[in-house]
C-alpha cells in the first residue's frame, strides 16, 4: 500500500450508482466513442465469439455487438450494482481494476470510456491481458491527454488566487505517448496507438461542471480536498475560464483527446522481430547505396540535417534508436 | 423465487431472466478478483465463495457483486470442507 492511490475507488464506485440515471443516457461524447470503436472492430477480419466489456455501463455495446454477430457473447462488467442490471445478460459486478474473470476467458476484451478512471492502468491492462486467449484482441477507448485542460487551468489560477495554494480538481490524464510502452510492458504484442482531438462548446463553465457531474465523473480524486469546493473559487474559475479559452460566439472551449489502442495477446502466429545479428543481405546493398556511405561514418551533407529535415530525424531516433 | 426486481420497473430488456440463477455462461468464467482462483457457487445461501480470499461475493438478482467491499467475510465456523483442504505437509 505503498503507492499513493489517485483515485478514491469507494468514492468512485458510489457516485457511479448514484449517478446511473446519468451514466445510461446517451451523451454525444459516448456516441463518439462507441461509433468509433466499433468502426475499428469492424476494421478488424475477424470474429471474436467471447467478448469482454470493461466498464459496461448499461451494455449498450453488448446490444450493438449482437445485433451484429448473434453468436457472440458479450459479458458486460461495470462497478455500478444500478448500471449493471440493466445490461443483456451475461453480466457481473466488477471493479475496473480486479478482474473476477479467469485466464484465457475471452477472445477479445473492449473497454469504453472508462479506463481513465484506474488506479493502476498498468496492472488493469495486466488483467485485460491473462483474461485474453493467446492473439486475442484488446480494444480499448478513454479520454487522456490533454483532456479538459483548459479547465484544469482555471482552476488552478483561480484557486491559487483565492486561497493561495491549489487542490487537484480535474484528473490527471495518460499521455498518447506513454501508453504504448504500458501496452507493451503490460505484456501485449503489436500495439497501436492513436488519438482522436474534439474540441466541444460550451455556454458557460458551469454547465460543463453539471453535465460532467451526470455523466458520473466529478472529482473523485483522492486527495480531493474534503471541504468541497467554495462558491468564491467556482465563480472565479468560470470568470478566467470566459476569459481564456472562448470561440467566436464567446462559448467556452472544451478539449477532449479520445485515446484509442489496440493490441494484442501473444502468440507465437504473430509476426515476430527477427534475432538481432541474423540478417544476411547488407542494409546498404538492400537500399541501393554505396556501403561506404554506411562504414566511412558520416558524409558531408550532416549540415542538411540540421533544417528542415530535424523534426522527422528526431522522431525516429528517439522512437527506437535507444535500444 | 423468481419475481423480478420490484424497484426497478425499467429492467426489462434480458430475455432470459432467470430469476436468481446466475448466467451459467457466466458461471464457469469467474475468479476471485483477488486470487484468481475458483469459487464454489453456494446456491443456496446465493454466494460465490472464494476458500483462498476467505471471501464470500454475493449474488443479486442473478448478477454477481464481485466486489471486494461488498463480500461476506468467511466465518470461524464456515469449515472448508474436506475434499478441498490442503494436504498437510508429512
Amino acid at each position: 500500500m505503498s503507492t499513493p492511490l489517485v483515485f478514491d475507488t469507494a468514492a468512485l464506485h458510489r457516485q457511479r450508482e448514484r449517478h446511473a440515471a446519468g451514466l445510461m443516457e446517451d451523451s454525444f461524447l459516448l456516441d463518439e466513442i462507441h461509433t468509433r470503436l466499433v468502426d475499428r472492430l469492424d476494421d478488424i477480419k475477424r470474429r471474436f465469439p467471447r467478448v469482454l466489456d470493461v466498464g459496461a455501463r448499461h451494455g449498450r455495446l453488448a446490444r450493438t455487438l449482437a445485433a451484429r454477430d448473434p453468436d457472440t457473447v458479450v459479458v458486460s462488467a461495470d462497478p455500478a450494482q444500478a448500471l449493471t442490471r440493466h445490461a443483456p445478460a451475461p453480466r457481473a459486478v466488477s471493479a475496473l481494476e480486479l478482474l473476477p474473470f479467469a485466464d484465457h476467458a475471452f477472445d477479445a476484451v473492449i473497454s469504453a470510456g472508462s479506463l481513465h478512471l484506474v488506479n493502476d492502468l498498468p496492472g488493469a491492462l495486466v488483467q485485460m491481458r491473462r483474461a485474453l486467449v493467446p492473439d486475442g484482441l484488446l480494444l480499448v477507448a478513454f479520454p487522456g491527454g490533454d483532456t479538459l485542460v483548459e479547465l484544469r487551468r482555471a482552476f488552478t489560477m483561480a484557486e491559487a488566487e483565492l486561497t493561495g495554494g491549489a487542490s487537484p480538481r480535474v484528473a490527471p490524464f495518460v499521455d498518447v505517448r506513454d501508453l504504448g510502452g504500458l501496452l507493451q510492458r503490460a505484456g501485449f504484442a503489436l500495439p497501436v496507438v492513436d488519438v482522436d482531438r474534439l474540441t466541444l462548446t460550451y455556454g458557460h463553465p458551469l454547465a460543463l461542471l453539471a453535465d460532467l457531474r451526470r455523466a458520473g465523473e466529478a472529482n473523485v480524486l483522492a486527495e480531493r480536498s474534503r471541504r468541497g469546493l467554495r462558491r468564491d473559487v467556482l465563480m472565479a474559475m468560470a470568470e478566467r475560464y470566459l476569459a481564456d479559452d472562448v470561440d467566436a460566439r464567446g462559448r467556452i472551449n472544451v478539449t477532449v483527446d479520445l485515446l484509442f489502442a489496440t493490441a494484442w495477446a501473444p502468440d507465437a502466429s504473430q509476426p515476430q522481430p527477427k534475432r538481432r545479428g541474423s540478417g544476411t543481405v547488407n542494409l546498404a546493398r538492400a537500399m541501393g547505396v554505396d556501403p561506404a556511405i554506411l562504414e566511412g561514418g558520416r558524409p558531408d551533407d550532416e549540415a542538411d540535417r540540421g533544417g528542415d529535415g530535424d523534426g522527422d530525424g528526431g522522431k525516429g531516433g528517439g522512437g527506437d534508436g535507444s535500444g | 423465487m423468481t419475481e423480478p426486481p420490484t424497484d426497478d420497473a425499467t429492467a426489462t430488456s434480458t430475455p432470459d431472466d432467470g430469476g436468481d440463477a446466475i448466467d451459467p455462461r457466466l458461471l464457469e468464467l469467474l475468479v476471485c478478483p483477488l486470487t484468481k482462483q475458483v469459487l464454489r457457487y453456494d446456491r443456496g445461501r446465493g454466494e460465490l465463495v472464494s476458500e483462498a480470499a476467505g471471501l464470500a461475493y454475493p449474488v443479486r438478482d442473478g448478477i454477481p457483486i464481485m466486489l471486494v467491499e461488498e463480500a461476506r467475510t468467511l466465518g470461524e465456523d464456515e469449515a472448508i470442507p474436506d475434499e478441498l483442504k490442503a494436504d498437510p505437509e508429512p
